[in-house]
């Protein structure tokens, strides 16, 4: 195809971006968000209640806040798109030329946010007593725009799962206004409220206030634990009832994956226990119960993670074989392109075949046609390895598999390569299995096959 | 590389705008970038100056100025937004080609971000505590941010030479000789202009009226102007073609500026004046401008007509693509209405291509096997043993491991395959008459023969089980009589089973019931 590839060695490329996207989505949605709505509404109750306390706690927490959203935040969020530029260039590429616009939009209302948070920030300060209401509406200004992200960013990603009529009219309006925007961006929402405020409580509670302040926050981050996490209930099953059934239907798996799919109870085992645990710190944190609440806030932190990375990785899997649907496979191939390199096969365009391999190597062409057509997903030696898939399997096996994946198992792309590919592919899958061949340069999937080399 | 093509998808903007708001957004990001560093760098040194002279109490000033530096990267970050997104989009094959040949280096970039980002916030809401952990801190990260700039600059010196690429990805990217001198000169340059404009920034904005602290920072901006002008000229020199037509006369421009702005600089420090802002700033815009407008131009100039070739070939690629876009479309369209989660789905998508439409084994792939699919009207099992199947698959054959579904999935596929063809009965009596004697001789050709592999009990020997694929389990899994009889007759292809068809035929109708009446469940 038309970009070299990389893939990250042992973690895969999915696993990279999984890592660094959730660690964003607590922040930008948990922080960026949720804490700090929580603070300016912190300081609005100070302003209002005349409490010092209630001021010093909005203003401490967010200090904290700020340093962390725009050191760690912002830069795994740029990070995101540093790691899909460098991984997968054509979907990228190819997503910023549908979402132009929006996303320059998304870039005004992003440096807006930065303006009016940095402003916010460094007045508190100054600007006080007649002054006050005016601070608060400029952090009141922070949170609109925040939202204005969320919402622009949620039409972005209910693209990837439902295009609606984009893939046949290609037209800007059918791909932002898509089917999952609305609840997705709500149950958005309402996860950061839900994340913030677990976040006010913790920085409550392990920071020094007095007895009577802690009381009165925890009760208040509390309450706003409850409303949330029961926004973010109505608004979960309003998304997933909105996402076609074909899809849903591995939502299970894809938590389970094929190492626990044989014991589902795990999954519900493990999220009632999530669930529980959260219950019970949002229960204590409103009886104003300091000490029950202490001892429960890092597990209750810990289970909001991992409800956070739970709800992106289904909706990530979900989607399935594509990128794009109805435009572009998971692998980067586009779905035009799967008949075409049927007639005429992949390598032959494949200039980058072209211009580096030796022509006739079989094992060098194996290695890229594996690279080009799995290697999204699958690694030889790390995570979802490929030679754990196909233990045991027979080279007939593996070839007559190979062009069926797609209608096997409907969240793979299918094999896109003529059936003399397929036959090179599926002997050096069976040698990689076999441990017969092993990689030179993992990453760039450059074989050792015991001749000088592939130049 | 001249047969790659440009992605298919429409530009959503002309040429001459994407250029224009290209250029634009870049230099708000490097203003920002460069302010970023310059802080970092200025505030760093005169911590060092400050801890080396032993007078800590002017670390508080050190604090002054570091407290700007939240602001300064946050905006650099957010600013980067516009100018990737443009040039992702105008320069698509270009500027992805290059990330990918720096793939690890280019993510590098996000964690050297973060740790050299907390450090600083944390040195600058924390000084006056331990110098000595803070001189750690800071070198480190100082460090850290300094190595991103290197990056960059090593990238877009990729993007504009796609002549290079195949050789980096062949052998490596290999920073010698005239490459090495241009990226040094080209990184050096963006350091000088981070010293300049970091102080005159702090200069203006945060020393109030403090004498001293200007009088320090006039230093820096003489240092820095005197180097740009050094590194400047080397860099020009390093420049791959001589510039020309508007290249050069932007760059004289803005030399121009930089000669007019270090006199006027050079004239207040010698007569302890200061400067004025309504001077500086106007003369430093210029030389920034018109600097930038040259860098944009000398990348054009070499990207441009590579970027009319991938255009071209797209349109070529679009154009021998349209003929699958109807059927694609449709395919897709499909695999959005259908219920994935009914046994019969799951039988015609993922077992019918080698089993058949009709479970006898003879789907469109079975031809290409070595050991056939097994005809699955004539498999009677166990729902436990259909369960081990589907989670290991049955080794050395073509026969894969079903976990990609979950329990539920499988359970109502055994369904499926029950309801259809009885899967899970027992085998059924034997349809033929067979003599006592025949079944005596054939308890004896199993004891004597069958035995070696398929074991006494029917549950194979400690050698058989290593065979690929291995003998079935008799006493968990059994064939119809007919099928059995058949595979004793004539072998299993591919597998060590061989054909007994000498045994006379009763004695092998024998041998399906001593087989079949190993069942246990």
């Amino acid at each position: 195809m038309n970009f070299p590839i990389y893939q990250v060695p042992y973690l895969g490329n999915g696993m990279l971006i999984a890592l660094d996207a959730v660690l964003h989505v607590i922040i930008s949605h948990g922080l960026a968000i949720g804490a700090i709505a929580l603070a300016v509404l912190s300081e609005y109750i100070g302003m209002k209640k005349s409490s010092e306390e209630w001021e010093r706690f909005a203003r401490e927490f967010l200090r904290f806040t700020v340093i962390i959203t725009t050191g760690v935040g912002a830069t795994t969020g740029v990070g995101i798109w540093f790691i899909t530029s460098a991984l997968s260039p054509r979907a990228i590429g190819s997503m910023l030329r549908v979402f132009f616009w929006p996303w320059f939009i998304e870039w005004i209302v992003f440096t807006l946010e930065v303006i009016t948070v940095l402003i916010y920030y460094f007045t508190w300060d100054r600007w006080k007593a007649a002054r006050k209401s005016q601070h608060i509406f400029v952090g009141l200004g922070y949170v609109v725009f925040a939202c204005v992200s969320a919402f622009l960013i949620s039409g972005i990603l209910g693209f990837m799962l439902t295009p609606d009529g984009w893939p046949w009219d290609k037209r800007l309006t059918s791909a932002l206004f898509n089917l999952t925007l609305l609840p997705q961006f709500l149950l958005r929402l309402a996860i950061s409220f839900a994340l913030g405020s677990v976040f006010a409580a913790a920085y409550v509670l392990l920071t020094k206030r007095s007895v009577d302040f802690r009381g009165q926050a925890l009760r208040f981050f509390g309450g706003v634990s409850f409303v949330s996490v029961c926004a973010l209930s109505i608004n979960g099953w309003w998304y997933f009832r909105t996402v076609p059934s074909p899809f849903i239907s591995f939502s299970r798996f894809s938590v389970l994956t094929s190492r626990f799919s044989m014991t589902p109870e795990l999954l519900y085992v493990v999220n009632a226990i999530g669930a529980l645990v959260l219950s019970l710190f949002v229960f204590f944190a409103f009886r104003r119960s300091a000490l029950a609440a202490r001892l429960l806030v890092v597990p209750a932190l810990v289970v909001s993670f991992g409800f956070v990375a739970e709800f992106e990785r289904i909706r990530e899997f979900i989607r399935g074989p594509y990128l794009m649907p109805g435009y572009l496979y998971a692998n980067q191939v586009l779905i035009t392109e799967r008949t075409l390199f049927e007639k005429e096969g992949m390598l032959t365009h494949t200039p980058w075949y072209k211009a580096v391999a030796a022509p006739g190597d079989d094992i060098t062409k194996g290695a890229l046609l594996f690279a080009q057509n799995c290697s999204a997903c699958h690694t030889i030696g790390g995570i979802n390895d490929i030679r754990e898939r196909l233990k045991g399997r027979t080279e007939d096996g593996i070839f007559v598999i190979l062009p069926h994946t797609n209608r096997m198992v409907p969240y793979m792309p299918p094999f896109a390569g003529t059936d003399e590919e397929r036959r090179t592919t599926a002997r050096f899958l069976y040698q990689v299995a076999q441990r017969q061949i092993a990689l030179r340069a993992p990453s760039r999937y450059v074989p050792m096959s015991g001749r000088a080399g592939h130049e | 590389m001249s047969d790659l093509t440009d992605l298919l998808l429409k530009k959503p903007l002309t040429d001459e705008v994407l250029r224009g708001l290209l250029f634009v957004t870049f230099a708000l990001h490097l203003l920002f970038v460069l302010l970023t560093i310059g802080t970092a760098v200025i505030s760093f040194f005169h911590f060092l100056h400050a801890l080396w002279r032993n007078q800590m109490q002017e670390l508080r000033w050190d604090r002054e100025i570091l407290k700007t530096f939240l602001g300064h990267k946050s905006l650099a970050v957010v600013l980067g937004v516009a100018p990737l997104l443009l040039i992702q989009v105008g320069f698509t094959v270009p500027f992805f080609t290059a990330v990918n040949l720096f793939a690890p280096f280019w993510m590098l970039i996000i964690p050297l971000l973060i740790i050299s980002f907390l450090t600083f916030d944390y040195l600058g809401h924390r000084v006056n505590t331990r110098p000595y952990a803070h001189l750690v801190a800071g070198t480190v990260s100082l460090l850290l941010l300094l190595t991103v700039p290197g990056i960059f600059v090593a990238v877009l010196m990729t993007v504009e030479d796609p002549g290079s690429w195949v050789k980096v990805i062949r052998d490596g990217y290999r920073l010698r000789g005239d490459l090495a001198f241009h990226w040094l000169f080209r990184y050096l340059h963006v350091l000088g202009a981070a010293l300049v404009f970091g102080a005159v920034f702090h200069y203006f904005l945060t020393s109030k009226e403090d004498k001293e602290k200007k009088h320090y920072l006039m230093h820096w901006l003489v240092t820095g102007m005197l180097l740009q002008f050094v590194i400047g000229a080397l860099l020009l020199s390093s420049l791959p073609g001589r510039p020309r037509g508007m290249v050069l006369a932007f760059i004289s421009m803005g030399a121009m500026a930089g000669v007019v702005m270090l006199l006027y600089v050079f004239q207040k420090a010698y007569g302890k004046g200061s400067l004025g802002m309504g001077t500086t700033i106007p003369l430093l815009a210029v030389l920034f401008v018109f600097m930038l407008l040259g860098r944009q131009f000398i990348q054009d100039l070499r990207l441009l007509p590579f970027q009319k070739v991938l255009e071209g070939n797209a349109s070529a690629y679009q154009d021998k693509l349209k003929p699958y876009e109807g059927q694609a479309l449709s395919h897709y369209l499909s695999s959005l209405n259908v219920s994935v989660s009914s046994g019969e789905w799951i039988y015609q998508q993922s077992c019918a291509f080698c089993h058949g439409e009709n479970a006898d084994g003879k789907g469109e792939e079975a031809g290409n096997l070595t050991v056939p699919p097994e005809d699955l009207t004539a498999v009677r099992t166990t729902r436990s043993n259909l369960r081990k199947i589907f989670s290991e698959g049955v080794g050395g054959s073509a026969m894969p491991y079903f976990t990609v579904f979950d329990r539920e999935k499988l359970e109502s596929l055994t369904d499926y395959l029950h309801g259809l063809y009885h899967i899970l009965d027992a085998p059924g009596p034997i349809p033929v008459q067979i003599s006592a004697k025949a079944v005596e001789e054939a308890n004896k050709q199993y004891a004597g023969i069958c035995s070696g592999c398929h074991g006494l009990d029917g549950n194979g020997t400690g050698i058989s089980r290593s065979f690929k694929p291995g003998p079935p389990d008799f006493t968990q899994y059994s064939l119809t009589p007919q099928r059995a009889f058949t595979v004793i007759t004539n072998g299993y292809p591919g597998t060590m089973m061989p054909p007994f068809r000498t045994l006379p035929e009763e004695v092998r109708w024998g041998l399906v019931k001593v087989v079949n009446d190993k069942r246990k469940q």
